[in-house]
């Protein structure tokens, strides 16, 4: 009975720590194809202890049963009527190599798609199944059920009660694995200890990130995007003056009763001097996308279709699902990016609309977190310009509203025909010291270099400007084309401005954030009246440094492969004597010859297809194991040649022969030891041929006459 | 017929060897695997260089079986009747009457056997296979047991005749002895101060207890997998590129038969792969015929027999997959 309990609770363990990846694939979503699997390795391994006879084949069986139970749980569409094919093979194929990297490469959760999520039950079995070879020694049997928990949560650290009771159930799990697996009182001593232990380091892993946060935790996830590759198409900046020159021209419509005042296309972060670039952190949208921290939201919807297709969608700052398409996004910047679409493009937009409150906008600081972004080289008459616009005030909100009321209050908007274009240094400067008229193009790529030459981390985005309102569906045309700078404010994320004046006016419903802004704006004392400030240290003093925790990844990555590499070949070998020891009979006694073999083949000693227990005797190193080898030797020649057979007692003394052959082993150098114990020599097998090979002439040393069985035999 | 009477063959061993090692000292894996060879009714041609104790061996084999034993020396006028024997004419009875030769006896010791023309080593052909001396039409049995001990010098030595491959054949082992380890060699000059000499040693075993050790010894049990790998190594030596000829089936069964008699030597009742790979070395070498290329690269035929060893895998692959 207890060892059915190990079994189930091993199993068990296993499938806790898979449930883990809550977080990634939703909690509701795993639950099924994990418990599939952990049941066929229970199943299989009752059904093994009633029938002896399969019990050598437990681990395979129990691996074909789970994998029929995922194909048929999360793979029925391969199938042909149930019965895997080959595209199912090639399914879990690709779960094996690619689900996990899809999951690295969606938002959290993802999509509910066996393509994404196959790698969790597959890794689940493989633990339980672990788990359930290695019941004779309780503490390692755990140890993969570990490997799958410690895996999840480098995708997706558990954080606050969740974490708290997800360590709980694990530890009370392998608290009575312990209990049942060393009964007596030896053993309790080890339970007392193992528990507590167990139960108090997982505490004191939730509580100390709880009472000393910092920053998030680490993640697989971060710094990786989607692989696929992005379209290489005309920066939208560059195309808003040929836009404005077919301003009746549609782009896309919406419906929505939501108030919107702009769609973005795409943001652009980096500038070189001479090209804005948006970031290459695109992911596969996932279920649903959370809104970021900060100010309380509200959902909004709107339906868009656009005849023309991508590649970029027209999107909000926190997008939250798209229904009808499956497009990339980059969270950061609510960007939405079908790289292969051609064809109109019809899909439902759901986001996040942040509400913010008035008196907190007023006084906001700008996020020092936030890099300041790239500027190239900056002409010294701009730099001059950027403080004389802020009057060197120090970066924050009301320094950016300041900036945005400059532009507005000393440029004019460009019409008719000849628009000028280029958003590089040589246009800026000239929009900003010369000509002072321009598109937007010009106002907000100027307004994003004078705040960055000011200390306040800004971007830019090209979108369009929602027109007026009415019922119905609202069509946007290339007339409403718009580029506009968004500032980081502390708390409350990114903030868009409108230097041109262009996006608010009549008959426009502002969003609450737009409503907010434009009353902080309102509220800014007349230039005449303000303060000087301080002249600050410069225009990126301001800017904190950010730590660069790139190194540190690879560091852990190279860590974590490290320990992966030296800790797979003594796990294999363990797991093949775990297998080699429960063989009965004649196929026990060879195994343990076997494993005797594959000790001293570690420890360098010679062996070949034709090296028998004598001759080991005869050429392995040092007396030591000499006599044990001999004596394995008896047991091998009695259970193979012998009309006698395998007895149980001759198994006992084979498997003690090669205990003796381990303590004399043991008593080797420590050097040596180690060597032995991650050389991978006996995992990889050796060939064995009845041909001879010429290149093999005189590298075996001949051959002497040992001791005979006869001697030995008790 | 003599009747068979039952000791233990690996307590015959031990009476053999015990006897021989009081003059043959530091080998006892030769002694044992000698005694082996007689106990499976094979010949024995024990090869080397003068002076190792090729002659004392066989004559203290020969002299601890209380059998009749004959000493043949050869030499170039040796003639083959004095190995098989003639039909000398008696005048009185008007008839041919068969004078036996050298040949019949319990143990033949063939000394310097290669010292003989090829015709008179040709004359122990028959005997050798058969036990039997045909003269005249007229076939004649030799005593049971019937076992040649023969020694021969290297045959890059001068005034020596090489053994027909056919003749090579029939020996069941072909042993060299090899020098002594010093502690070995002082034994044997201490022996020789003491002056016991092979012909001074009892025979400790008698026909009828010999015979009854030979029956045992094919009792011995040999397992379908020993005898795969025996074939199996048979086999290898036949496709080994640097043998013209490998060993023939004669050769597979004279690798059992011998395997058999040494797994009785060590009181086992079956035979093991370790007593297939401990006589290959003495059964099979002199069966193999190198090419000319592995003879000008120096190549042995014990070279060959450990590679072949070597590769070819254990019958526990078969006998039990794990």
């Amino acid at each position: 009975m207890s060892a059915r309990i190990a079994v189930a609770c091993v199993s068990l363990a296993a499938g806790i720590a898979g449930t883990m990846f809550g977080p990634v694939f939703g909690w509701w979503r795993l639950v099924p194809s994990i418990a599939v699997g952990v049941l066929a390795v229970i199943l299989v391994a009752e059904i093994c202890r009633r029938v002896p006879a399969l019990a050598a084949w437990r681990p395979v069986i129990a691996t074909v049963a789970g994998l029929l139970g995922v194909v048929e749980l999360e793979l029925w569409d391969t199938t042909l009527a149930g019965l895997p094919t080959a595209a199912t093979g090639q399914a879990l194929l690709t779960g094996v190599t690619d689900s996990w990297q899809l999951a690295l490469e969606s938002t959290w959760p993802t999509r509910a798609d066996a393509g994404l999520l196959l790698f969790v039950p597959l890794v689940v079995l493989v633990a339980a199944v672990l788990g359930v070879e290695l019941l004779r020694w309780p503490v390692l049997a755990v140890l993969p059920s570990l490997a799958v928990l410690g895996l999840s949560q480098m995708f997706a650290a558990l954080t606050g009660i969740a974490a708290i009771t997800a360590a709980l159930v694990y530890a009370a799990v392998v608290a009575v694995l312990f209990a049942v697996s060393r009964p007596g009182a030896r053993h309790s001593r080890t339970v007392a200890l193992a528990v507590p232990t167990v139960v108090l380091g997982l505490c004191a892993a939730i509580a100390v990130p709880l009472l000393a946060p910092s920053d998030p935790a680490y993640s697989l996830q971060d710094n990786r995007s989607a692989r696929t590759p992005l379209p290489r198409t005309t920066n939208p900046l560059a195309e808003i003056a040929a836009r404005l020159e077919q301003p009746e021209t549609p782009v896309f419509t919406y419906t929505g009763g939501a108030p919107v005042d702009r769609w973005r296309l795409v943001v652009l972060e980096e500038f070189t001097g001479t090209r804005w670039t948006a970031p290459q952190r695109y992911r596969h949208l996932g279920e649903r996308v959370g809104p970021a921290a900060g100010a309380p939201v509200t959902p909004r919807s709107a339906r868009v279709t656009m005849p023309d297709g991508g590649p970029w969608l027209p999107s909000q700052a926190m997008p939250a699902t798209v229904t009808g398409v499956a497009p990339l996004i980059d969270p950061a910047s609510g960007m939405l990016l079908l790289p292969e679409t051609t064809g109109p493009v019809d899909y439902e937009l759901s986001w996040w609309e942040p509400e913010i409150d008035t008196a907190a906008l007023a006084d906001a600081k700008i996020d020092a977190s936030v890099p300041p972004g790239g500027l190239g080289a900056v002409p010294p008459a701009v730099a001059d310009l950027a403080r004389t616009a802020t009057a060197g005030a120090p970066p924050s909100f009301r320094a950016a509203l300041v900036l945005e009321r400059h532009l507005q209050q000393n440029y004019r908007a460009a019409t008719g025909t000849g628009l000028p274009t280029g958003h590089g240094w040589s246009h800026l400067r000239e929009f900003l010291l010369d000509t002072r008229q321009g598109t937007s193009e010009q106002f907000a790529a100027a307004y994003v270099a004078l705040a960055r030459l000011a200390g306040i981390p800004a971007r830019l985005a090209v979108g369009f400007r929602a027109p007026q309102g009415g019922t119905g569906p609202v069509v946007v045309r290339n007339k409403d084309v718009l580029a506009w700078p968004e500032v980081a404010v502390a708390g409350l994320g990114w903030v868009p401005l409108d230097p041109m004046g262009a996006a608010s006016g009549p008959g426009r419903v502002p969003t609450p954030l737009a409503a907010a802004t434009a009353k902080v704006r309102a509220e800014l004392p007349p230039p005449s009246d303000r303060d000087t400030p301080p002249p600050a240290d410069g225009p990126h003093a301001a800017a904190p440094e950010q730590p660069d925790d790139g190194p540190a990844t690879l560091l852990v990555l190279l860590g974590l492969l490290l320990i992966g590499i030296v800790g797979a070949v003594p796990l294999a070998k363990a797991i093949r004597t775990a297998v080699r020891r429960r063989r009965g009979g004649v196929h026990g006694v060879v195994s343990a010859w076997w494993e005797a073999r594959d000790l001293l083949r570690t420890h360098g000693e010679p062996a070949t297809p034709g090296t028998t227990v004598r001759d080991l005797a005869g050429t392995a190193t040092g007396a030591t194991v000499a006599h044990e080898l001999l004596e394995l030797a008896a047991e091998v020649d009695l259970a193979l040649w012998s009309s006698t057979g395998a007895t149980d007692r001759g198994l006992t003394a084979a498997w003690d022969a090669v205990r003796g052959v381990r303590r004399g082993l043991a008593r080797r150098p420590l050097p040596d030891r180690v060597r032995a114990a991650f050389n991978p020599r006996s995992l990889l097998g050796q060939r064995f041929s009845h041909s001879v090979p010429s290149s093999a002439h005189g590298k075996y040393p001949k051959r002497r006459i040992v001791p005979a069985a006869s001697s030995l035999r008790r | 017929m003599t009747q068979a009477r039952s000791v233990p063959a690996g307590e015959v061993y031990e009476r053999i060897a015990a006897n021989v090692t009081r003059v043959v000292h530091g080998k006892p894996e030769v002694v044992r695997l000698a005694v082996a060879a007689m106990l499976s009714e094979g010949h024995l041609l024990i090869e080397d260089v003068p002076g190792v104790g090729k002659t004392t061996l066989a004559r203290c084999l020969a002299r601890s079986i209380s059998g009749s034993w004959n000493r043949i020396q050869f030499t170039p006028d040796l003639l083959p009747g004095d190995i098989t024997g003639v039909q000398i004419y008696h005048q009185n009875d008007n008839a041919f009457v068969f004078h036996p030769g050298a040949v019949f006896a319990n143990v033949v010791l063939a000394d310097e056997i290669n010292r003989g023309t090829p015709k008179t080593q040709s004359a122990l052909l028959e005997v050798m296979a058969e036990r039997t001396v045909t003269v005249d039409a007229v076939r004649h049995e030799v005593p049971q047991p019937f076992l040649v001990v023969a020694t021969q010098n290297p045959i890059d030595m001068g005034g020596t005749y090489r053994l027909p491959e056919a003749q090579l054949d029939r020996f069941l082992m072909r042993l060299p002895i090899g020098y002594p380890d010093l502690r070995a060699e002082m034994s044997v000059i201490m022996a020789d101060s003491s002056g016991m000499e092979p012909d001074d040693l009892p025979a400790v075993v008698d026909i009828p207890t010999m015979i009854g050790a030979v029956s045992q010894v094919r009792a011995v049990e040999v397992s379908t997998g020993v005898i795969e790998y025996a074939a199996t190594i048979a086999a290898a030596t036949r496709q080994h590129p640097e043998l013209r000829y490998g060993a023939s089936p004669r050769g597979s069964i004279a690798l059992v038969r011998a395997a058999k008699g040494l797994a009785a030597t060590h009181g086992r009742p079956f035979v093991t792969p370790d007593d297939i790979k401990d006589v290959a070395h003495p059964v099979l070498e002199h069966r193999l015929i190198l090419t000319t290329d592995a003879e000008l690269a120096r190549r042995t035929a014990g070279q060959i027999v450990d590679t072949v060893l070597a590769e070819v895998a254990l019958p526990v692959m078969s006998a039990a997959r794990v």
